[in-house]
This record gives C-alpha cells, structure tokens and sequence, in this order.
C-alpha cells in the first residue's frame, strides 16, 4: 500500500448533498455498481483499513458554494408516508389516490472548483483503473454536473487521516484519533455505507 | 447515535423493537397520545431537545419520562446552549412531514452545532456571529443571544 494524492481535475461544479465525500466512499460506489453487494463492494475497496478505518481522506476542494434545487417530477403511489393518505372505509390504504406527478424539491450545494483532492494510503494502480473511466462525481451527474477531465495520481506523506499540522482529514472516532483535539466533535459516519445513521459515531472532522 | 436518540426520547414514545432505525422512526412519524385527550397525533410541530436523562419537547404528549415546555423553539434553544454543560445534544425541529431518520444528528461542541428538522440538517458555529449567508436559525439566536429583539 503507497501512500498517494488523487486529483479530480473538474469541468464542471460538483452537486452534493452534503457528507465528506471520502475517497474509500466513492471507491465503494463504484465498485458497488460492478458487484451489487454492498459488503462485499467495501471488502474490495483497495485502501488499507485499521480495525474498518479506511485510510482515505474526505473531498478537499476550494470551492465557491452556492444553494440550488431540483425539481424531480415523481408519482407519489409509492414514495408518500402512508400516514399521511386518507384510508378506506375498511381502515386500509387506497391502493391508487391520485395519479397525477408531484413536484418535489430536493435541495442541494453547488461547489464550484478546478479540482478535488484526496489523500490515501492503498494500491495505486487498482485504484487508478477503478477512477479512470469515471467522467463526473457527485449528484445529478446525468445533468453534466461533476465532470471529470481527468485523473491524476502521485506519491504523498498524508496517510489520509491526518494532514499536516494533526487536523482530521476525515471522520475518525475520538477514541482513535491521534491528532490536534482542538477541533470540534461532530456526529459523523465514520465507515461506510456512509448514509448509515448506525455509522455515526463522535467523531473528530474536517471543517 | 441512535441509541442517544432512542434511550433518552424514542422509548417514552414507542416500545423498542430492538431495531433502532425503526424504532427511531416509528417515534417520528407515528401517531402519539396526546395530554389533552383525543385521537393520536404525530408530533407535527415544535421542537425537542434530546438529553442524556431526560429530554424535553413542546409538542404536549401523554408519554411521561419526557418533560414539556412552552418556550419557542429559538427560546428554548438559545436557553439549553446558553447552560450547555458539555455532553451530547440533539436538537429537532418538528413539521408536517416527520423528521427523517438520516436527519438525526447529535451536537457535542459549540462551534458545531446541528439543528434537526424535516428538510436537513442545519450546522452552524455558535461562538461565532452568523455569515450574511448564514442559516435562519443561527441568525436568530445571535440576536436572541445580544438581547436584540
């Protein structure tokens, strides 16, 4: 395992809805799309774990962010709370209330940068293979958000967890973490699946 | 992180499954017995400030181990933040649509603080005077916090 920094060099801002977006987590997406097992996608993320730690930072951008929404256009049949619809006579769900689209707003940060950087400690040339064919990062992608003109891997120092003067490079649980402790403790997922509210642990964060 | 949520809220609300993210659901979007009496309601408004013990929220339900309050949200947070003693908080904004699960944050430390509600999750520094960009909900408490009204 080398140590390394990936750089996403951008055509186009990125879309996210919030999270850290660590390296191991993206490595894991796509690997997820191949293998359809989400266990056995993060089992083959080639970055190298302490105890389920992935050695892999979160997105570093320096980026303008601005707010932008989404309207998706989408039938409510099997997307609504069905607290919230009125039930038949015999106390059940009706099984079709409406078939008319609803509107729903999703609301997302816009971040707008020439590049996304990440530092990790695994095998650069699965991973090279894995990001190389990858054309855009993040959300709404098939809007051409996130584009991606290229790809590039170098040695580094940074481990992934720890930048230079001790700051958290990504979620690492309090207990484990070695660096400056003067940053502040958030609720974090720690290991992926990173949507996990499981996951989330009091962990020391990138700001 | 559920766990907080389910040992110090949830479970006055719901019996515990021993599936946190459905009992912490069940919580949120299920109907509860209200003080007044009536048919079950879902808390659709207010707020709650989830602690280590005994948590307190607005919306006034019949399940006891939660105390009740009638301070605003702003009110009742700018009071719990001004008196923090250090250990973890959650803080939920309550609304028509229930809170999601993937929502529910705990807030450890003042310069992060992290407030709850159907549409995200606000995170802002409270030691810190609020960005001209800032979110809603900071702005206020600053205000609330200088004695502006």
């Amino acid at each position: 395992m080398d140590r390394i920094k990936v750089t996403a060099h951008l055509l186009a801002p990125v879309v996210t809805g919030g999270g850290y977006m660590t390296f191991d987590g993206l490595l894991a997406a796509l690997l997820f799309d191949r293998l359809q097992d989400v266990d056995v996608a993060h089992a083959a993320v080639p970055i190298r774990q302490s105890d389920g730690l992935f050695h892999a930072s979160a997105a570093i951008m320096e980026a303008t962010r601005e707010h932008v929404a989404f309207i998706a256009a989408l039938r409510p049949d099997h997307s609504i709370d069905p607290d919230l619809i009125l039930k038949n006579k015999h106390g059940q769900l009706h099984r079709k209330f409406d078939t008319s689209l609803t509107n729903v707003m999703n609301s997302y940060a816009l971040l707008t940068a020439p590049t996304v950087t990440w530092y990790a400690e695994g095998d650069p040339e699965r991973i090279r293979q894995l990001v190389e064919p990858v054309e855009f990062i993040g959300k709404r992608r098939a809007s051409g958000f996130g584009r991606v003109a290229r790809w590039d891997i170098e040695p580094d120092d940074l481990d992934g967890i720890e930048g230079p003067f001790g700051e958290p490079l990504r979620p690492v649980p309090v207990e484990r973490f070695g660096g400056d402790k003067s940053h502040p403790v958030v609720d974090a997922a720690w290991r992926p699946a990173y949507w996990n509210p499981l996951h989330r642990t009091a962990c020391y964060a990138p700001v | 992180m559920l766990d907080f949520f389910n040992r110090n809220f949830g479970r006055f609300l719901v019996e515990q499954s021993g599936n946190p993210v459905a009992d912490a659901a069940t919580a949120l979007s299920s109907g509860h017995t209200m003080r007044k009496g009536g048919r079950p309601q879902r808390i659709a408004s207010g707020w709650a400030i989830v602690r280590p013990g005994r948590s307190t929220m607005q919306f006034e339900l019949a399940a006891a181990g939660i105390d009740y309050s009638k301070l605003t949200r702003y009110e009742a947070f700018l009071a719990e933040l001004e008196a923090w003693d250090g250990t973890p908080r959650m803080f939920l904004e309550f609304a028509k649509r229930p809170v999601p699960v993937a929502n529910l944050f705990r807030t450890f430390d003042l310069r992060s603080i992290r407030i709850c509600s159907p549409t995200g999750v606000e995170t802002f520094d409270f030691t810190q005077p609020p960005e001209k960009d800032g979110c809603k909900i900071h702005k206020v408490l600053w205000k609330l916090k200088k004695g502006d009204k």
